[in-house]
């Protein structure tokens, strides 16, 4: 930290001031931003801590004008914790942007129209952004961490600030995003629903005009939860929204949105290219998509373990572990085409026999009762049409199209 | 001592200058508001701020009064608090020094709030202008509320104050600011003052007390600052002052929580005392002899409420006071000793100068209440009990006894204002007036307040100088002691001759009066001081009732409870009513006064104290408890029978080791203490009761000094129970209280428990009952171990084997955190159950997901997850064959977590074959499929309960009709569906069972 004399200390701090309030009088929500975005780390706002450190006594600044101590209590908030971040005190830092953000809204409440939102916008993406540091800071010195909760029923609050009628309303997506944000890190998804339900229950207000960056965000995270719900329709509609209007040059965002979709499009039948997958770097779907392609049973089964950890992590491992069954129907096909090869007119007779020396080929070790239930399942699940002969043992396929594709429809429907 | 060395403004030597010093200077300061008040209010003896004063004093205004003496307002707000008297201790706090006030604020807020006049003070002063804690004593009436509140908090409140905060907020406001409250005295006051205000109002300042401790109230307003003890001393002391004889030992004792006080204010009071000489005469000027006089005589009125109460305080104090004056001033600090001496100084001279010339009564004045200060402190210690059965005496002794209290809680006051005393020299008279009032016992008190003004004369004109101070003192302090004109005169004779004596002896000027007994000059309380006694001891039983405000404060109350349980419920109500009616009455008082002084500032507070007032118990509940809560800390609410050793005097065999505990406990909070404040006589005086609680009040004050201590520093060990049940066998039921020791089972006896329960061979409800009640015993003992992992997992395992989700829940949601502390049990096999669990009845992909990732590489090698995550691979594909391989091949008790879910399993997998196979199923293979081990009769039933339609080929065995059963299958309502999900828990049978 370089030295700053008292005497530059108190020109910062005042020109900080006399900024804020300008930024205020004449609704610059630009410049607004700009003061209160912490995690930018611009380099006016870090030499505003250090002359903070310097100069003790900020808050006298504050009261000495009029002009000033309006703002008194957002001001000396924002001092207080642009200085705790500024050494490295997080949780301290925190706490007082909690307050700071507080007395902000309560500001912004007063304020009839909405030219401010932006500078809440960073507001509340500065909240998060603080607690999640603030929780990182706590769980190392052994501590619960419980800051990022806080800063959700913080967040509750400006959006019960937001969602009423009027211009304002038009922020409600952001903060609801922020939400969605905190809940899946916190793991309490099901706040969501509530949010959700004062979203997409308004009738008053067009979902289309909301900004598009919060309408991807939002759609992203309803698709994800979708997905846990195992909703592949649903999910398969929420993402693909999110897909199509996302900026095509964040690639970042791209393939977040892509780790969700794949699995819910290869629940619904649909498989992507290989292209694909290497553009946006997915390369723990290529054996997925691999085995779905060639009814390999083994590379599902080899690629589900390799990868577990990280599609347990995203959720998704419950959704691949399904898409087995349609593998086994791949493998069936194969079955039925080879047979067809060598004896067409009883190629549709399926002995539970053959079934299970394919799959000892591929290593896998099932006895005909098994093989039976796996064949009763698929029927059942109108993967394969036909019938199982108990007592012949051997699966009676249809005729016609005896291995109907899912064409977009989740299996079992 | 630090009064020679200390703000020495006029007369160096005697302590009581240094008191009268300090009082002079806040009475100079606060003097000028409040005196105008204070005149008005008072009348004619008022006139003079010293009067208002004097009358506080006799209310527990003198206390106030002489702190605001000067502030006139303060002094006149007193006068309504003398009669009200609760409030004077608050007055004289608040109006003292701000800072003083501030601090004894946080400490005694409850008990200011008694003295709603205090309050009022403060207003008059100004003081609303000092930041939180002064609004508080501001308040005081009104702001105790608040007060209490923080009180709860207390240790955060406290320490605010303590930090000055306040004080620089009070240096802000017009009235005080400079003067009063020097930042730094402040908060060294502050804890102090804090501690002792707890004290007091744990006393019973708050309570009827008042009407006892009067003159405590005045100490209060003294100690207020610091001295709160010293109010309540200084009531003692009135009282025993009023007994002629105990007043010594009062003395004493507020010595030596001035000294504590004065760590910080000893110099201050130094110099007071040096001041005094010459202000002596003034500060002595209580002695206005009319002032004295008639606090004999007021005494002797107020004498039969106070009498009993105070003397039983008195005796108390006395006994251990006069003597332990020197014991006890070396114990508190030499700061006790100093003031002893000083008025024992001051004693000799009053007498003559109370009746002879008023100046110099006041030094004597002042003398009187030290030494009644310093014998409150014993007295306060126990006189919390005492306190409470004042209020009601209070009123009246407040009228009658004001004069004695005054001048103590002048006394207390002067610490506080030693700071500002320096400024003001002729406060100090002023405040030796009050002093001098307080000491002539309450009545007196009124007719001290006459006094007062004859100090702040006596400031102006110093006669004293052929009498030692430390004579004048004594004198003081022996009519302080008179109840009564008859008391007075036979006291005045007897003086005479000792002065006389020492004269021809020619050691007059050599004999250390602060230590000469008052015996030799009073024989006449004896009596009093042991019906004292005894309300005391109701007084105490009452004060338990305070506990319940501070749940997480330790309370001094469980003591009394223990000692006088009977007591403590009836007791403590009266006190309150009695102390709401003082509080009213002082409202009252306040009102008057405020009309009279026509008080600009301090009128905000009327409306402020009348809330106050309203608020008062509470707060003084709460005061008492936070005095209480370092007690407390060790003492943890939730075990009565443990903690109460803590408080408790008694020494009854079955707590012995409980009081180990404690001292335990109390060693560690006294060394905090140490730490803060300088020295701690207190340990040496274990010896008597009075000790004791010295000790654990001033565990108290530490907590108030150190600001708050949160929950989180609350030592839990050390209020955990420890069982002494050795019963095996007993029956759960769910607390509605705190635990009983002699009900809860220590560790061994719950090993043979869970032995028992696990070989026994009755049902599971009995088990369940059983190893309910052991987990209750290991949750209140805080047993977090092999065991308790033991008797969760034995829980678990027979919940499970009799399908008791919830109870296994229960058991799983704390091995879950038992596992997490690191304890090693089967945390593996219950992983494995936890799966199971997930997978099959929670049926959360989210809950399973996180469930299945936290798995180590470890866990997943163990057999019963390695099952668990085949059976949930089996479940989510729906793969039944793979599900009953696995249930017949189960490890541990994973079989009776699938054993739920089979009826579910197979009417799936029938579902799914009759869809999908042609044209018919043999039972056999379904039986043997579905897990019926072979058995065709249970498999075919089962079929035909679910709706298959069953037909026999030409051998006749029996087969499933696919085809017919697609539409018909359904799953029928369970027959034996109890709450539990087992018939074997159907409440019939489990009365027909247990009975």
């Amino acid at each position: 930290m370089a030295y700053v004399s008292m005497g530059e200390a108190h020109r910062r701090i005042t020109e900080y001031l006399n900024r804020f309030c300008d930024a205020v009088s004449y609704q610059d929500s630009s410049m607004l931003c700009r003061l209160l975005s912490f995690s930018s780390n611009s380099p006016s706002l870090l030499s505003l801590a250090d002359a903070l450190n310097v100069f003790q006594d900020a808050s006298s600044l504050i009261r000495q004008s009029d002009k000033f101590s309006e703002y008194g209590e957002i001001l000396a908030h924002l001092f207080r914790s642009l200085q705790s971040y500024r050494v490295g005190n997080l949780v301290e830092a925190y706490l007082a942007f909690e307050k700071f953000a507080n007395a902000f809204v309560q500001e912004f409440r007063n304020w009839e129209s909405a030219w401010a939102l932006e500078a809440l916008y960073v507001v509340c993406y500065e909240v998060r952004i603080l607690a999640e540091k603030a929780d990182k800071e706590l769980t190392s010195n052994g501590k619960s961490p419980e800051k990022l909760k806080a800063a959700g029923s913080l967040l509750m609050k400006v959006f019960g600030v937001l969602a009423g009628k009027g211009p304002k309303r038009v922020g409600a997506l952001y903060v609801t995003c922020q939400l969605f944000k905190t809940y899946f890190k916190l793991g309490t998804v099901n706040l969501c629903r509530s949010v959700i339900r004062s979203i997409e229950t308004a009738r008053i207000f067009d979902f289309e005009e909301f900004p598009r960056r919060d309408k991807v965000t939002y759609m992203y995270y309803t698709g994800r939860l979708e997905v846990f719900n195992e909703n592949f329709p649903a999910a398969d509609t929420k993402l693909s929204y999110a897909l199509q209007h996302c900026n095509p040059k964040r690639e970042r965002n791209i393939r977040m949105i892509l780790k969700y979709l794949i699995p819910v499009k290869l629940s619904l039948g649909v498989i992507p290219k290989d292209e694909l997958l290497q553009k946006y770097n997915l390369h723990e779907y290529m054996n997925v998509v691999q085995a779905l392609r060639k009814g390999d049973l083994r590379l599902l089964r080899h690629a589900l373990q390799e990868h577990e950890d990280r599609f347990l992590r995203s959720g998704v491992y419950l959704v691949l572990e399904k898409l087995e069954l349609q593998v086994y129907q791949r493998l069936m096909k194969k079955i039925y085409i080879i047979q067809k090869l060598s004896d067409p007119a009883r190629a549709h007779q399926l002995k539970l026999e053959v079934i299970a020396k394919a799959l000892r080929w591929l290593e896998i070790d099932m006895d005909l009762d098994e093989v039976e239930c796996i064949m009763t399942i698929l029927i059942y699940k109108n993967l394969v049409k036909g019938y199982l002969a108990h007592k012949s043992k051997v699966v009676v396929l249809s005729k016609q199209d005896p291995f109907p594709k899912l064409n977009g429809k989740p299996v079992g429907s | 001592m630090n009064q020679g060395g200390g703000n020495t403004q006029t007369v160096p030597p005697l302590d009581p200058n240094s008191i009268e010093n300090r009082y002079g200077v806040n009475g100079s300061q606060v003097q000028i508001s409040p005196y105008q008040y204070s005149t008005g209010s008072d009348g004619a003896s008022w006139t003079t701020h010293k009067v208002d004063n004097q009358v506080v004093q006799n209310g527990n205004y003198s206390s106030s009064n002489y702190y605001h003496p000067q502030p006139t307002v303060a002094t006149v707000p007193a006068t309504g608090n003398v009669q009200e008297t609760p409030n004077t201790a608050s007055f004289s706090s608040s109006s003292t020094s701000g800072t003083a006030n501030t601090s004894q604020d946080y400490s005694g807020y409850t008990p200011y709030q008694t003295s709603s006049d205090p309050p009022q003070n403060y207003s008059n002063t100004g003081y609303s202008s000092y930041y939180s804690g002064y609004q508080q004593q501001q308040p005081s009436q009104s702001s105790y509320p608040q007060p209490v509140g923080a009180y709860q908090n207390t240790g955060a409140p406290y320490q605010p104050i303590s930090s000055f905060q306040n004080p620089g907020s009070y240096a802000g406001t017009p009235s005080y600011s400079g003067t009063y409250y020097n930042p730094a005295d402040y908060q060294t006051t502050g804890g102090y003052q804090t501690t002792n205000y707890s004290n007091q109002t744990a006393g019973g300042y708050q309570n009827t007390n008042y009407s006892n401790q009067t003159p405590t109230t005045n100490q209060g307003n003294y100690t207020s600052n610091p001295y709160q003890n010293y109010t309540h001393d200084t009531t003692n002391s009135h009282s025993s002052t009023v007994a002629a004889t105990t007043t010594p030992v009062h003395y004493q004792q507020n010595y030596q929580q001035w000294p504590d006080y004065y760590s910080q204010t000893e110099v201050p009071c130094a110099p007071g005392t040096e001041k005094l000489p010459a202000p002596s005469a003034v500060s002595q000027s209580f002695p206005v002899p009319g002032v004295t006089n008639e606090m004999p005589a007021s005494n002797g009125q107020p004498v039969p409420s106070y009498a009993q109460p105070w003397r039983q305080e008195t005796n108390l104090s006395q006994p251990p006071s006069q003597q332990p004056a020197a014991a006890v001033s070396a114990s508190n600090d030499a700061y006790w000793m100093h003031q002893t001496q000083n008025q024992q100084a001051h004693y000799p001279v009053p007498p003559q100068n109370h009746y002879q010339s008023p100046l110099e009564t006041k030094p004597l004045h002042k003398t009187p209440f030290q030494g009644h200060q310093r014998t409150t402190y014993p007295q306060e210690m126990n006189s919390q009990s005492s306190v409470h059965q004042a209020p009601l005496g209070y009123r009246q002794p407040t009228q009658t006894t004001p004069s004695v209290d005054t001048q103590r809680v002048s006394k207390v006051q002067i610490p506080t204002n030693p700071r500002i005393a320096s400024n003001l020299p002729s406060g100090y008279t002023k405040m030796d007036k009050g002093s001098s009032a307080a000491g002539a016992i309450k009545t007196p008190a009124y007719v001290s307040v006459s006094m007062p003004k004859p100090k702040s004369h006596a400031t102006a004109v110093p006669e004293p100088g052929t009498l030692p101070k430390s004579l004048c003192g004594f004198v003081e302090r022996a009519f302080a002691r008179c109840k009564d004109d008859k008391e007075n005169a036979s006291c005045q004779a007897a003086l005479k001759k000792v002065i006389a004596d020492a004269r021809d002896d020619g050691t007059l000027h050599t004999r250390d009066w602060d230590t000469e007994p008052l015996s030799t000059v009073l024989n006449t309380d004896v009596t009093n001081t042991e019906s004292s006694s005894t309300l005391i001891s109701s007084l105490q039983n009452k004060s338990p009732t305070k506990r319940p405000k501070s749940r997480w404060e330790p309370l001094v109350e469980k003591p009394f409870v223990k000692a006088a349980p009977a007591f403590s419920s009836g007791v403590k109500f009266g006190g309150w009513n009695q102390q709401n009616q003082n509080n009213k009455k002082s409202f009252e008082s306040f009102q008057k006064a405020d009309a009279v002084t026509d008080s600009k500032p301090t009128y905000s507070w009327q409306n402020s104290a009348k809330k106050s007032f309203q608020r008062p118990v509470k707060r003084q509940r709460f005061s008492g408890g936070a005095s209480n809560a370092i007690d407390d800390e060790a003492s943890s609410d939730s075990d009565k029978d443990l903690t109460p050793s803590a408080m408790s005097f008694a020494t009854s065999a079955e707590e012995t080791k409980r009081r180990d505990s404690r001292s335990k406990r109390f060693e560690k909070v006294q060394g905090h203490s140490r730490r803060n404040e300088i020295p701690r006589p207190m340990n040496p005086n274990v010896g008597n009761l009075h000790s004791r609680r010295g000790t654990a009040l001033r565990p108290g004050e530490d907590f108030d000094e150190n600001g708050c201590r949160s929950v989180e520093d609350i030592d839990w060990n050390a209020l955990t129970v420890k069982g002494t049940c050795q019963e095996i066998e007993k029956r759960y039921f769910r607390l509605t209280s705190a635990p009983d020791p002699s009900a809860v089972r220590p560790e061994d006896v719950l090993e043979k428990a869970l032995l028992m329960v696990q070989d026994s061979q009755k049902n599971y409800l009995y088990k369940c009952d059983q190893l309910k009640s052991i987990r209750q015993d290991l949750t209140v003992q805080r047993i977090h171990n092999h065991l308790t992992v033991k008797v969760y997992e034995t829980h678990a395992r027979l919940a499970l084997e009799a399908g008791d989700l919830p109870e296994y829940n229960q058991c799983l949601s704390q091995l879950k955190i038992l596992y997490g502390e690191g304890i090693e049990g089967c945390s593996l096999e219950f992983a494995a159950y936890s799966l199971l669990y997930i997978t099959l009845h929670s049926n959360n992909n989210r809950e399973l997901l996180s469930s299945m990732s936290r798995l180590s590489k470890e866990a997943k090698k163990d057999e019963a997850v390695r099952h668990a995550l085949s059976v949930r691979a089996a479940v989510t594909s729906g793969n039944y064959v793979m599900f009953f391989r696995l249930y017949k091949t189960a490890p541990n008790m994973n079989s009776f977590l699938m054993d739920l879910y089979v009826e579910k399993m197979r009417y799936k997998a029938v579902t799914v074959m009759s869809r999908s196979c042609r044209p018919t199923i043999p039972v056999s293979y379904l039986a043997y499929v579905l897990g019926f081990t072979d058995d065709m009769e249970v498999c075919s039933e089962w079929l035909k309960a679910h709706g298959a339609s069953l037909i026999a080929d030409s051998n006749g065995d029996m087969l499933l009709d696919t085809k017919a059963s697609t539409t018909s299958l359904f799953m029928p309502e369970p027959e034996d569906a109890v709450a539990h999900g087992d018939k074997n828990l159907d409440v019939n049978d489990f009365f027909t069972r247990t009975s």
